[in-house]
């Protein structure tokens, strides 16, 4: 009792400020970022350039960074979303090529994705690798798999005129007045953000990241809820993977990989920056606007491309010392 | 931030530390409300009270981490309106915590000299081998042990960590050692050789304050005792004129015989029956029944087998041979998930590794166990989670800001509570309690006592595990000595005394035990 009210007191109005900082940091870190690309580039804040944001960047990475959460979410990382959504793209044009028709195609896609999950889960749930080390040889093997199955990594086209118009609707079709990658994305979110909340799923899910050994001790078989965890994982990045081929009809080996930093540290801009430091698909997805927002603003200013990266580093370290002013605060020094 | 000195030392002092009338207060709570200590040069000198009760805010003083609002601080006869950390070093006052952690990736010679390391004598560098000499001598010679400089921290056991601060501490030659509840951690051999250590500590000399939730710790080792309760000191005597019974009393103003509230329960049907189960090197041919309304006591030394015994009915341990019937039927317990399928509940005794998550909130630790109750197709049904978690916080009087506080922020007698409620919310029927009241004070040890006399009220069946034998004797019915892996003696509990249950569980029962 004593502990509690001696942090109170201490962090003060200090405390008081830190905390709000880090509710409303990742809001707040939008706006001013928002705010100086609006100032230094003519092009920012036009409604061309924040379309493109939205529809061009925003809807994989935002996937494909839901996906990462889950993962992160049960304890683990998963640095095979991009061999599932690899996979997954692969399958759909192999079998659009053999002739099958597109739900047949776009189903066995999927299914590709959650066998990359299942995989990873076997080695996880069954055999006890740790989710880093497990989905790191995934993601090798996976990358080897692609190019033995492609002469080495050469693309492979879906026949110009081949596109069913169903799929080409996937890419750049729209859906209630929004772009179709956009209105999927965005019904994953939700989806998933009740999943995390409001589903006994989602719950024992968190549980299992925060602390394994209780969950175990409370009677909940937590390997099988890390097993389906990772199958999820493979099924939503496979999603990604379709509205890819969709979006650029051509299935190029290994092409996933591109998202795999950008979702980790969307996800862990959003989990740092949440009150309790937990996993969330909110967090995750403002993670997605702020990646996405600072890679597209560097791109419009003068500055060299390759300057991109070191604005996300930036941005990662600004979050991680937002963090850290908050930890001073609330442990009361 | 300077600290000014009223009046220099005459002549050296009867009483090393003199704190009187120290109030502190934490924003609306008044910790300290005029407490005092007066400890002598040389003695032994026992802190209690109950948490809040302004123990660790009066050490923290002394320590310099807190400044207090008014009241007297005199070390060695000299006044101090504060004390800062470095000027409490420098008074040779030092303080052996079990929550101040040593950095685990330090060797034990870093940890052991850092921030003092010493130095060859003209040179930026290191003396190795003075550090090593050193703390190789204090180590022989305190503890008869030998710990290699270059050991990693994180590699010792609890009591070898334990060893390291104290040898830190004594590499200052300290006129005043302070004891933060030392014992929490080790187990009775590591405690007698620690008793052992102090005791000599104090014939050569150093002041000790011994800060301990353990009464029968305190009768035994101190000299002389001070009593906190709310924020004062009630009473300070020597140890000769008082005992562990008033000391408790004092403590919670309460009278001991309350202690144990355990009500009277007339047993049920049979829910638990453990045949011939065997676990060869764990235990040995064990066979007990468990009635509803029955509380039966497990007790043994480490390796005696109770606590494997325990592990098994959870599903955590598999048996060679035997039989478990649950509720009249047979059981196979491979996994905690079959154990509580069967209505099996386990209060493990590392409860922050186990038991809870200091990380989820109280509703979360709560519900866990029973998700099932509250949804309905794999959703939650929030409301009913959240009216079941506060109907549980209320009946267990879980003192926290809410069902949503993390359980990092509550005490651990708290805590503790919310490692049973989650099987209340389950509906257990039989419930493996291992060692339920370890770091928890006394006020909410009570209440536990109480609460496990009203499960078997309603029918559960109760099996407690534990080593404070006066808590086991006044709680259950029935007692089961473990030794050596077999149940050596079972005792009525109204019939059972903590001396001839202790000469039961240490292989030497009465009539065989040589006198020396």
């Amino acid at each position: 009792m004593s502990l509690t009210t001696t942090k109170a007191a201490n962090a003060g109005l200090h405390g008081v400020v830190a905390a709000s900082l880090l509710r409303y940091g990742l809001i707040l870190a939008l706006i001013v970022v928002f705010a100086i690309f609006s100032a230094i580039t003519p092009t920012f804040l036009t409604l061309t350039n924040l379309q493109s944001v939205l529809v061009n960047n925003f809807p994989l990475l935002a996937i494909i960074s839901i996906a990462m959460t889950f993962a992160v979410a049960s304890g683990g990382i998963d640095l095979s979303v991009g061999t599932a959504m690899d996979f997954a793209s692969f399958a759909f044009v192999s079998l659009v090529l053999a002739g099958q028709p597109v739900a047949i195609a776009a189903l066995a896609g999927l299914a590709a994705g959650a066998l990359v999950g299942a995989f990873n889960a076997l080695l996880i749930s069954v055999i006890g690798v740790s989710p880093f080390l497990a989905t790191l040889g995934t993601l090798f093997i996976g990358r080897s798999v692609q190019q033995l199955l492609t002469n080495g990594g050469n693309p492979v086209y879906l026949p110009p005129n081949g596109v069913p118009e169903v799929f080409r609707f996937l890419g750049h079709g729209t859906l209630a007045g929004f772009p179709v990658p956009l209105a999927i994305a965005i019904i994953i979110a939700v989806a998933t953000a009740v999943m995390f909340v409001h589903t006994r799923f989602g719950r024992i899910t968190l549980s299992i990241g925060i602390q394994p050994s209780v969950v175990r001790y409370s009677g909940i078989a937590a390997p099988a809820y890390i097993a389906a965890t990772f199958v999820l994982v493979g099924l939503i990045a496979a999603v990604g993977g379709l509205i890819l081929t969709a979006t650029v009809t051509v299935y190029i080996p290994s092409s996933g990989n591109a998202f795999l930093l950008n979702a980790i540290g969307a996800t862990f801009i959003g989990t740092t920056l949440s009150p309790l430091g937990r996993p969330n698909v909110g967090g995750t997805i403002l993670g997605v606007l702020l990646l996405s927002i600072v890679a597209n603003g560097l791109l419009l200013t003068d500055l060299n491309f390759y300057w991109q990266q070191v604005g996300t580093g930036t941005l990662i370290f600004a979050v991680l010392a937002l963090s850290f002013i908050n930890r001073k605060a609330g442990s009361g020094a | 931030m300077t600290v000014i000195p009223l009046k220099q030392p005459s002549t050296l002092q009867q009483d090393v530390i003199r704190l009187e009338g120290i109030v502190k207060g934490f924003g609306g709570a008044q910790a300290l409300a005029g407490a005092s200590l007066v400890v002598r040069r040389g003695t032994i000198h026992g802190l209690v009270g109950q948490n809040g009760a302004g123990k660790s805010t009066l050490i923290k003083l002394l320590a310099g981490l807190h400044q207090p609002d008014g009241g007297r601080i005199e070390i060695e006869g000299q006044a101090f309106d504060r004390l800062t950390p470095h000027l409490a070093e420098e008074l040779g006052i030092h303080f052996i915590h079990q929550d101040r952690l040593l950095v685990p990736t330090f060797t034990v010679g870093e940890a052991l000299f850092l921030g003092r390391e010493p130095r060859i004598a003209g040179t930026p560098f290191l003396d190795r081998r003075l550090m090593q000499r050193r703390a190789a001598e204090i180590l022989n010679d305190y503890f008869g042990v030998r710990l290699p400089n270059t050991a990693l921290i994180g590699d010792l056991s609890t009591a070898e960590k334990q060893i390291v601060q104290i040898t830190r501490a004594l590499l200052n030659q300290p006129k005043v050692l302070v004891f933060d509840e030392p014992t929490a951690a080790l187990v009775r051999r590591e405690a007698d050789i620690l008793f052992r250590l102090i005791r000599r500590l104090r014939d050569e000399g150093v002041t000790i304050i011994y800060i301990s939730h353990y009464l029968n710790e305190i009768e035994q080792l101190c000299d002389h005792v001070t009593v906190l309760r709310n924020g004062q000191d009630v009473a300070s005597s020597p140890i000769s004129e008082t005992s562990a019974a008033a000391i408790a009393r004092l403590m919670v103003e309460r009278d001991i015989q309350d202690m144990f509230p355990k009500p009277v329960v007339a047993l049920g049907d049979e829910i638990l029956k453990v045949e011939q189960l065997s676990a060869p090197g764990k235990y040995e041919d064990v066979s007990f029944t468990l009635r509803r309304g029955e509380v039966l006591g497990l007790t043994g030394l480490l390796g005696s087998g109770a606590k494997e015994l325990v592990r098994t009915l959870f599903g955590l341990e598999k048996p060679a041979s035997g039989r478990i019937d649950i509720g009249g039927r047979p059981a196979h317990l491979s996994n905690p998930t079959q154990a509580t399928g069967r209505n099996v509940a386990l209060v493990p005794e590392d409860r922050r590794r186990h038991g809870i998550a200091l990380d989820l909130s109280v509703k979360e630790n709560t519900s866990l166990s029973s998700l099932d109750r509250f949804t309905r197709f794999g959703f939650l049904d929030r409301k009913s989670e959240q009216r079941e978690v506060d109907a549980l916080i209320a009946r267990l009087q879980v003192k926290a800001s809410g069902r949503d506080a993390l359980l990092r922020t509550l005490s651990g007698g708290n805590q503790q509570k919310v490692a049973i409620a989650k099987w209340l919310s389950r509906h257990s029927e039989v419930y493996l309690l291992d060692e339920p009241t370890v770091g928890v004070d006394i006020g909410s040890k009570v209440e536990i006592y109480t609460l496990i006399g009203e499960l078997a009220a309603r029918g559960a069946g109760v099996i407690v595990l534990s080593s404070d034998l006066p808590e086991l004797i006044g709680i259950t019915d029935r007692i089961l000595v473990f030794f050596r892996g077999r149940v050596v003696r079972e005792f009525a509990s109204s019939e059972a005394t903590a001396d001839r249950v202790l000469a039961e569980s240490t292989g030497s029962p009465e009539g065989q035990r040589h006198v020396g």
